[in-house]
């Protein structure tokens, strides 16, 4: 999930803070810290993060186009200029364009406005923005809520007192509203000073940033793993749950599927599953296997060499084309599959299905599937010929049934034309003959449409008439007996007029 | 990507259609259908059928069915439908029950109430009964209310109970339109108070009526079109005044959509092989409706114009045009989808949509892209069918956020090389999932994917992950017993097998096969043979004692591993043999085969241990392969000459003469070297050193010498 730090560079960002000590610093020089420090834990921590950053006054300037290279995003904030007046609309604005010429409108984004709450005056002012917000036309709209879904995250280089004292605290709330309500407003406590700015910082970190550890588990095989980005709480339906659903940081394989049965499903979010070292003692792997001799190296180059569950799942998902079915939390599951980006480099990537107990259709409830030793013969086929995905629904869908629908003439018209064709052909079409009447039966008599049934009876007896010489003579009896059919049936007579009935055809013996 | 939220106890959980079978509906449409469609050649001296007109009912049944087709062909469940007709009396047609919601459910019930009766007094006819019934019918739980009511227990108040109520029917006035409103209204008050002393009744919280007043073609209406309005906080009401026909069917297509949150994809260039003239194919396009989220990246870029919008006729409904792309896509691609999402064509029984939908249900995909003004093609959707049913997929066309990330050979374990993805491929493949059928259940009362948890548990138990770290997996003659260890389970046969495995093992040992002992990281010599059986032991020991637990049968197995395997001494027995060897490799030396020395020391060794066992094993002992034979005594007079004794049987090759020429060769050479290993450490650390450092097969084979 990118994320853009849009910095107020206005005026007011210059204001002194007072102090009692010796050294004298400004707000921005806070603000710097802050987010110097956020950067400095995204490159150690969270460093496949894409950040932007972003100053703004009365104009918005885009000073770090989106990257992971924190040192950048650095080196920008120790440049930054003093401008003049705040205004957050504008900024918006940017920001919603930046991100959308970046990552389109489906790319969930966070946004961390850095600000010391004095948000303008007059026009141009956020409270004048959001005062004249449903006055506008559609082309100067307002840009909150953005297209994209945001995570909103205020940091006011100002304390809460002070933010409530001057009305701006309504104002971001109402921003935070406006955006979609998904974030938070952080204010300073006590003195404005680089540990309250630390600590303010350190919120948002915990909040947004902290990176998202779990174990991955085959059985007793096990990894442990970053999963990045963090998984976002999901909340299905309000109403009936609104406690959002939050990823279980034990992560449980339940088995294995092959790509073209689970076929490209959709899902809600992909995550790398990259494994990390974690301090302890190195797995014992049986009383014949070899320890690791004894070697003067790195952390890193030590965890590299010994063997981890991730990279053995990853090479055999890739090989076998298969991917791995994994329980997220009660009700909740995902896959893991191997991902090749451009450069053929691949990686573990796991997917998230939307949270309830039958994700996909096509697998049924994921709780109702098993091993398949149990099963009597292998569902598979002894020769992997076969499969038992997908699963069919009870009821066929109406195209692929040949279901009646008359709404357009030329629908009627086929039905009718299909059958007189047959007709035309008895006895040799005699089923397809009875087989397309009945359908059309059928429907009349469901619509109620009995004129019909006397028409097409009409129509057979009139085909009689003009049977050839030549024409078999069952061809007779087959039109005059379905004709007979049709118009008892149009009477509604329960007898003649039940839905389930078929006309068959009459009996009759030419072989001889 | 954003899920709808669409909530799912919503007004459009539960629709009640009420349609008219008063009199009146059996009048003609006055929309004429001329279904005798005579030929040329034929048409000389026949008389044409007069064409048929369809009545009022006809018209309401046939749309509402189209209601109904798309409504289950895109919410196959958790949408519900209820059916009534209204005349005299009403007549319920289907309960909310899952097993009644088909068209072919309401279409039998349909030709069972037949048309109107023209007949029939007016005066006693109503379509109030039908709307009374389908507020009653509201407050009936359905399956999924009550599923989750259950579920929620003590918040099951959150399970909202909504509807809408759908009426056709032919209205006198603007008054009679009213009249029927609140009586539907006051219906709705009175039910609730009902259903709150009820535990199968729910209150009614929302319900929306959509009236749709139908008349012939060429009548002016009595009945104005009205949009939606509040009549009370329970209740709101639409009034669509429509002729009967092509007019009533657009407009219940359009409602479907409303209701439903459904939107249109008309896929164009779709290339068809034409009837008659098979070699050539013309281009269709094929009109398909799904939820609207499918176009939701549309409206949020405000790309809809540039994805190919265009507006229709009757101007009141949008479909975007989505390009047929070729080459198609493999099943084995997995594609990023970030939704899928049930159709249903508009116009199903037309020639280009079954063509269409006959081709998706082969089991083939189709890209389809976004048709721009300029530049790259965007591939954006995808039509695929699982299992009978049609979806369009919607992909993921944006810069992902999650490019470039580091490969995984260099994180952690990235630098292993011999991790065993064959194997764990194979494991895999046993571990595949299959659907259980709910109704099959287990005694363990465990859930199926609880028990494939289960058993991704018991074959983990004991999987070492690198070919280096493993000899019984990279040995062929274990995998019989290693399959069937793992089992719930064993029966006597498997036991048989395993013991079978066992003996052929302690067969090999005794002939003094090589092990496939890893040369991974080698310097030097590997372990010795003896040693190398010991490692093997060893660890089938371990894989088998981690079942052993299970059941008696399992027991058996690991009783058997340690009843024939040589022992491993004990750590005094150890030094002692340490000892005792040093003595004998300087015979060896001179010997020049101190394999089959070492061998005949161990048989010994293991022959002492033997009396201490319970009798019962002491017999598996002598009816085993294992028991001392005077063969393996061979050996020990063996001059240099005589050919190892694996190699001894059977016919030999020029090959292997030469092979067993160097191999004695080389072993004589290495006789000094060994010599030295194992006098420069002291004895424990010797087998912890050559356990590292598993060099044997280039000794043993003679392949290369040092």
């Amino acid at each position: 999930m990118p994320t853009v730090v849009l910095m107020d560079v206005s005026l007011s960002m210059t204001r002194p803070v007072s102090q009692d000590g010796i050294e004298e610093f400004q707000r921005k020089n806070l603000a710097v810290h802050g987010l110097n420090m956020l950067f400095e834990h995204m490159a150690s921590n969270y460093r496949l993060e894409f950040t932007a950053l972003m100053a703004f006054s009365s104009l918005w300037e885009l000073l770090v186009p989106f990257t992971r290279d924190y040192n950048a995003l650095q080196e920008a904030l120790s440049n930054l200029e003093d401008y003049d007046k705040t205004c957050v609309e504008s900024a918006l604005n940017g920001v919603s364009n930046v991100v959308q010429q970046e990552w389109g409108s489906a790319c969930p984004c966070q946004v961390v406005l850095v600000t010391d709450g004095s948000l303008g005056i007059g026009k141009g002012s956020l409270r004048h923005s959001l005062l004249t917000m449903k006055q506008r036309a559609d082309d100067k709209k307002f840009p909150l809520p953005f297209p994209f879904p945001t995570k909103m995250f205020i940091l006011c280089v100002a304390n809460a007192e002070e933010l409530q004292m001057t009305g701006a605290m309504d104002n971001l709330e109402e921003l935070l509203r406006l955006s979609g309500g998904d974030g938070q407003i952080f204010s300073m406590e006590g003195l404005l000073c680089m540990q309250s700015v630390q600590a303010m910082f350190g919120k948002l970190i915990d909040r947004a940033y902290s990176p998202f550890h779990a174990v991955l588990h085959c059985g007793n095989l096990s990894s442990d793993v970053q999963v990045f980005p963090r998984p976002e709480p999901f909340v299905v339906d309000e109403e009936v749950e609104p406690m959002p659903l939050t990823v279980n940081t034990d992560l449980e394989i339940m088995g294995f599927i092959e790509i073209a049965d689970i076929s490209s499903p959709p899902v809600i979010s992909r995550h790398l599953v990259l494994p990390i070292a974690v301090n302890k003692e190195v797995d014992d792997v049986g009383t014949g296997a070899t320890d690791e001799p004894e070697e003067e190296a790195s952390a890193s180059q030590m965890a590299g060499k010994s063997p981890n569950f991730c990279v053995l799942l990853h090479g055999s998902l890739k090989v076998e084309g298969m991917v791995a079915l994994v329980q997220l939390g009660p009700e909740w599951y995902g896959m893991l599959y191997s991902q090749a980006d451009s450069k053929k480099k691949s990686n573990l990537m796991m997917s998230l299905f939307e949270p309830g107990p039958d994700p996909l259709p096509w697998l049924g409830k994921i709780s109702h599937l098993g091993p398949i030793s149990e099963a009597a013969e292998n569902p598979y086929g002894e020769d992997d010929s076969k499969s038992p995905f997908p699963l069919q629904p009870q009821v066929k869908r109406s195209y692929a049934q040949n279901v009646t629908v008359w709404i357009k003439a030329s629908g009627l018209q086929t039905d009718v034309q299909k059958i007189l064709r047959n007709a035309r052909k008895l006895p040799d079409k005699t089923q397809t003959f009875y087989k397309e009447l009945n359908r059309l039966r059928k429907a009349a008599l469901a619509f109620g449409f009995w004129e019909l049934l006397k028409g097409v009876a009409d129509l057979l007896e009139r085909e009689c008439t003009l049977l050839p010489d030549s024409a078999h003579p069952d061809a007779a009896f087959q039109l005059s007996h379905a004709a007979q059919q049709l118009k008892l049936a149009s009477t509604g007579d329960s007898q003649y007029a039940a839905f389930d009935h078929n006309i068959v055809p009459m009996h009759t013996d030419f072989s001889s | 990507m954003e899920i709808s939220k669409m909530k799912i106890f919503g007004v459009p959980h539960k629709t009640v259609f009420v349609v008219d079978h008063c009199p009146y509906m059996a009048e003609s449409s006055r929309q004429q259908v001329e279904c005798d469609v005579l030929t040329k050649s034929r048409a000389q001296g026949v008389i044409p059928l007069a064409p048929v007109s369809k009545s009022l009912w006809t018209c309401a049944v046939e749309c509402s069915m189209e209601y109904c087709r798309i409504l289950y062909d895109i919410y196959p469940k958790d949408k519900v439908v209820n059916y009534i007709v209204s005349d005299s009396e009403f007549h319920i047609l289907n309960s909310w029950r899952q097993e009644e919601q088909s068209t072919h459910e309401l279409m039998s019930a349909l030709a069972a109430v037949g048309p109107p009766n023209p007949r029939e007094d007016p005066e006693c006819c109503s379509i109030l009964h039908g709307l009374v019934a389908a507020v009653e019918s509201l407050c009936k739980i359905t399956e999924l209310q009550h599923e989750r009511r259950t579920a929620l227990m003590d918040t099951a108040e959150r399970v909202a109970n909504r509807g809408r109520i759908i009426c056709l029917t032919n209205a006198k006035s603007d008054t009679h339109v009213r009249m029927l409103e609140d009586c539907i209204q006051e219906t709705i008050l009175e039910q609730n108070k009902l259903a709150a002393g009820s535990d199968r009744l729910m209150a009614i919280q929302q319900c929306e009526l959509a009236l749709v007043h139908i008349y012939p073609q060429g009548e002016d209406t009595l009945v104005s079109d009205r949009p939606k309005k509040e009549i009370s906080p329970l209740l709101t009401s639409e009034v669509h005044s429509v002729r009967a026909g092509r007019h009533l069917a657009t407009k219940l297509n359009i409602l479907v959509q409303q209701h439903f949150d459904l939107a249109s994809t008309t896929i164009t260039n779709i290339p068809m092989k034409e009837e008659q003239h098979a070699n050539t194919s013309a281009n269709y396009d094929v009109e398909l409706l799904h939820h609207r989220d499918a176009h939701l990246e549309f409206f949020k870029s405000g790309d809809l114009h540039m994805a190919g919008t265009s507006t229709r006729e009757n101007g009141l409904k949008e479909t975007v045009t989505l390009k047929w792309c070729t080459p198609r896509t493999n099943s084995i691609e997995l594609h990023y989808c970030t939704g899928a999402y049930r159709i249903s064509p508009t116009d199903v029984n037309s020639r280009p949509s079954s063509c269409l939908t006959n081709f998706l249900l082969n089991g083939r995909s189709v890209l389809l892209e976004q048709p721009r003004k300029s530049g790259s093609k965007v591939i954006s959707h995808m039509l695929s069918s699982h299992g009978g049913e049609i979806f369009l997929h919607v992909l993921n066309s944006n810069r992902s956020t999650l490019e470039d990330p580091p490969s995984i050979s260099e994180g952690c374990g990235g630098r292993v090389t011999d991790y065993r993805i064959t194997d764990f491929g194979e494991f895999m493949r046993e571990n595949r999932l299959t659907p259980v059928s709910e109704s099959s259940h287990d005694p363990s009362g465990k859930l199926p994917f609880e028990r494939a948890k289960g058993q991704l548990e018991r074959h983990t138990r004991y999987w070492p992950m690198i070919i280096s770290q493993t000899t019984i997996f990279n040995m062929q003659a274990v995998v019989p017993l290693a399959n069937l260890i793992v089992k719930e389970t064993l029966t006597e046969e498997d036991v048989l097998t395993c013991q079978k495995t066992v003996y052929n093992l302690v067969d090999m040992e005794r002939k003094n096969d090589p092990l496939p002992i890893s040369t991974v990281g080698s310097r030097g010599k590997g372990p010795k043979r003896d040693e190398q059986y010991r490692i093997m032991w060893n660890e089938l020991e371990t894989l088998v004692k981690t079942h052993a637990g299970a059941t008696d049968r399992h027991q058996r197995v690991l009783d058997c591993i340690i009843a024939c395997r040589s022992k491993p001494p004990e750590e005094e027995e150890r030094k002692k043999r340490g000892r005792k060897r040093e003595d004998r490799e300087d015979k060896t030396e001179k010997n020049g085969s101190k394999d089959t020395d070492d061998k005949s020391w161990q048989d010994s060794e293991r022959l002492k241990g033997v009396p201490d066992k319970e009798d019962q094993e002491s017999e598996v002992i002598k009816d085993s392969p294992d028991s001392p034979e005077p063969l393996n005594k061979k050996p020990r007079l063996s001059t240099e000459e005589v050919q190892p004794p694996e190699r001894a049987k059977g016919p030999v090759s020029l090959l292997s003469l030469w092979t067993n020429r160097i191999t004695t060769a080389n072993s004589r050479k290495h006789q000094e070297f060994l010599g030295r290993v194992s006098s420069v450490n002291n004895k424990f650390e010797l087998y912890q050193h050559l356990k590292d450092e598993n060099g044997m097969d280039v000794h043993e084979n003679g392949k290369a010498s040092r």
